[in-house]
């Protein structure tokens, strides 16, 4: 394109300089890093992170409004360094999905430069924060002075500026605790993932009953000496149902009558009961080798043993189902006294005085004899600024979507 | 079941070969043009037909393996090579498509993948399809794009102008973009209601991150009237991104505790 070849650094600045300046930040991060021997950030917590965010947000807006026309600024506000970040935090977050985040082993390396918590550290930090100004300075001339046909790129740019910089300033204000309640009790104390001390809570969460369903049981084949499951022919999950037929190497099991609910009367043989004491039975015909037999199984529970058959060395047995779907009755009572009751379950929280509450687990050796629930109790003011941004960027999608097909309809 | 997976998957590989063998010889026979299109879609059709069985046995949208996003990768790829042959008149794109598609069956023929028709109660959302399939479309378009890219940088390597082309993979990649940023919000949305926070940084969270900017980097690139030539070798290029995406991370040493990888129950 260019006839003359520009000298780096000389005006005007594009992508060498801008790439050079990316990886000049980003490796400072990391010297920072190292220096502090991989403590990371210390971010603000409310109100000082707002304050900061929105002194930072002003002072970016008004610099690019103010200094429009220099070169230095307009450069800082170009897609060439725009470009250049977006690669910077590629390679950030590309360590990130690569390397194991998480587990700081003490003096090494991968520690002393934090890039086992790289979302959270210096050079990440510096990155974002360049990001910010850059994708700020573009808006802040987009948005003066103010025409309808930008309404895209604002969606675009500032639902992006709003959901990163209030997710990334926001994060040192997020509760996140696991409240471990026993059915019948009451409690006010949450454990947080760093800590076995617990912290109190402004409420208190009361269990009456906790439920879990489960998925039919399954046929398993095992075996003792190499302590595995033979795989099924079919390589099929056996799900136990009447009629089923699982089949492995020389033998042929078919399912000739199911009770998902059941208890054994003195005879040994089961009969249907009630939902929360019934363990699941099943009759099966059995053919190994030239032998034809005709058993019980059963899942077993804490107060009965599972019924099994040995078939030369092997042992056929019914494993319980995998859960599929386990809720909490609870009555939330905040320090005002006042109550509110709710059920609980996986993808189904519950928001009360600005916490959510989770279900999050159980005990997980009692199944669904369970008389423990784990709930998350989660708070994050932050949230709704995010969510803004979130839905910024998804009408700026439509639209661009929308004018992507119109353009080229014109073309 | 009625149909099983072997037999349709052979069946829909055939039809897809017969439908390139014919689209071949009709450039110089243009009346066996027809049976091209014919044996194509139909191969294509088969692969509906047996993921519509297959749902239905399963009592659940078979979107949760590996190997049953595949069947709609397959089913799904050729689909946007027809389009854009009805749309733009290029035809080429198909092809590269359908052997695409039989490629994603060839892997399940190979791996025959567990039926399970258990879904974890975190899958159990009403964000789960809509999530998912938007992913797949996404994913679905900038694979497209990927390859008619890689047929434009073929051209150039020939000295042969390409201007329909380049613009077909600019499109097919501002779709997938489009699908992309839906995804990953919609993700992000489901993850709070499901785990509490909407992002965690877990790797497959990072690796979809990493292909929306990839794709990000493309579009602003394009703004800036960079070469197009030189940015169809990066839409190429950007495909390896999706494939470690797809399957890589769960390869990766950063998966040992992803949410996301279901099918390796302990
Ligand atoms: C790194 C900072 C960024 C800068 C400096 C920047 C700058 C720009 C500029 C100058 C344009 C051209 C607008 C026009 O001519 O009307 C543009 C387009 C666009 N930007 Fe950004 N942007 C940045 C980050 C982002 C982010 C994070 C997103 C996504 C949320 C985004 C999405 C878009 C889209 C979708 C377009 C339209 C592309 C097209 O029309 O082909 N940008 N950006």
């Amino acid at each position: 394109m260019a006839a003359l070849r520009r000298r780096l650094f000389q005006s005007p600045w594009e992508f060498r300089e801008s790439f050079i300046f990316a990886a000049a930040a980003v490796l400072a991060g990391f010297l920072v890093e190292y220096a502090t021997g991989g403590t990371g950030i210390v971010k603000p917590r409310l109100p000082y992170n707002a304050v900061v965010l929105a002194l930072f947000g002003v002072s970016v807006i008004s610099a690019g409004l103010a200094f429009r026309n220099s070169a230095f600024v307009k450069w800082l506000g170009g897609i060439p360094l725009g470009l250049a970040l977006i690669s910077a935090i590629s390679v950030l977050s590309l360590i990130g999905g690569i390397v194991p985040q998480g587990e700081p082993v003490p003096g090494s390396l991968a520690t002393l430069l934090r890039i086992n918590q790289i979302f959270s550290s210096w050079p990440f930090a510096a990155a974002v924060i360049l990001f910010l100004v850059n994708l700020g300075l573009s808006l802040s001339w987009k948005l003066v002075p103010f025409s309808l046909k930008n309404i895209q790129f604002i969606l675009f740019h500032a639902g992006f500026w709003l959901a990163l910089s209030c997710g990334v300033m926001g994060s040192s204000d997020l509760q996140r605790l696991v409240v471990p309640i026993e059915v019948g009790k009451a409690n006010n104390l949450g454990y947080v993932m760093e800590s076995e001390v617990p912290q109190k809570l402004p409420f208190s969460v009361h269990l009456q009953e906790f439920s879990l369903e489960e998925y039919p049981p399954q046929l398993m084949l095992f075996d003792p000496k190499s302590d595995k499951l033979v795989a099924e022919n079919s390589q099929a999950i056996n799900q136990v149902r009447k009629g089923a037929i699982a089949t492995w190497k020389g033998i042929e099991v078919q399912v000739v009558d199911f009770m998902p609910y059941a208890l054994p009367g003195k005879d040994g043989i089961p009969r249907p009961a009630e939902r929360n004491t019934g363990i699941a039975f099943a009759k099966v015909k059995i053919l190994s080798g030239n032998v034809f037999q005709e058993a019980w199984l059963s899942t077993g529970s804490p107060m009965f043993k599972p019924y099994a058959v040995e078939l030369g060395g092997l042992l056929l047995g019914m494993v319980p189902g995998t859960p599929k779907a386990f809720r909490s009755a609870v009555t939330i009572r905040d320090e005002k006294g006042e109550e509110t009751k709710a059920t609980l379950a996986v993808n189904h929280p519950v928001d009360v005085n600005g916490w959510k509450f989770y279900q999050m687990g159980y005990d997980e050796k009692a199944g669904r004899w369970s008389q423990l629930s784990l709930v998350e109790v989660i708070r994050d003011p932050w949230l709704p600024a995010v969510y803004l941004g979130l839905f910024m960027i998804m009408a700026g999608n439509l639209l661009f979507f929308w004018n992507g097909i119109k353009q080229h309809e014109a073309a | 079941m009625v149909i099983d997976f072997n037999t349709a998957a052979l069946a829909a590989i055939a039809f897809w070969a017969a439908g390139i063998v014919f689209g071949v010889v009709a450039r110089w026979q243009s009346s066996l043009k027809i049976y091209s299109t014919i044996c194509s879609v139909t191969g294509s059709a088969i692969m509906g037909v047996f993921i519509a069985i297959y749902w239905s046995y399963l009592g659940r949208p078979p979107l949760r393996t590996l190997g049953e996003t595949r069947l709609w990768y397959a089913a799904l790829i050729p689909l946007v090579g027809f389009l854009v042959e009805y749309r733009w008149k290029i035809d080429w794109l198909k092809y590269y498509c359908m052997v695409f598609a039989a490629f994603f069956l060839g892997i399940n023929l190979q791996h025959p993948d567990v039926f399970d028709k258990a879904l974890m109660p975190a899958l159990q959302s009403p964000w789960f399809v809509p999530h998912v399939v938007v992913y797949l479309v996404g994913y679905v378009m900038l694979a497209a794009s990927s390859v008619a890219a890689l047929h434009n940088v073929t051209l150039q390597l020939r000295s042969k102008p390409n201007l329909t082309g380049e613009s077909v993979a600019h499109y097919l990649a501002l779709l997938g973009f489009v699908l992309l940023t839906f995804g990953l919000i919609f993700g992000a949305l489901w993850a709070k209601e499901a785990w509490g926070h909407y992002w965690t940084w877990d790797p497959k969270e990072t690796w979809a991150f990493l292909s929306w900017l990839a794709y990000l980097g493309y579009l602003h690139a394009f703004r800036y009237k960079i070469d197009s030539k030189k940015l169809q070798w990066y839409l190429a290029l950007s495909f390896i991104v999706l494939l470690i995406c797809w399957f890589g991370v769960n390869y990766l040493p950063s998966a040992a505790n992803s949410v996301h990888s279901y099918t390796r129950q302990s």
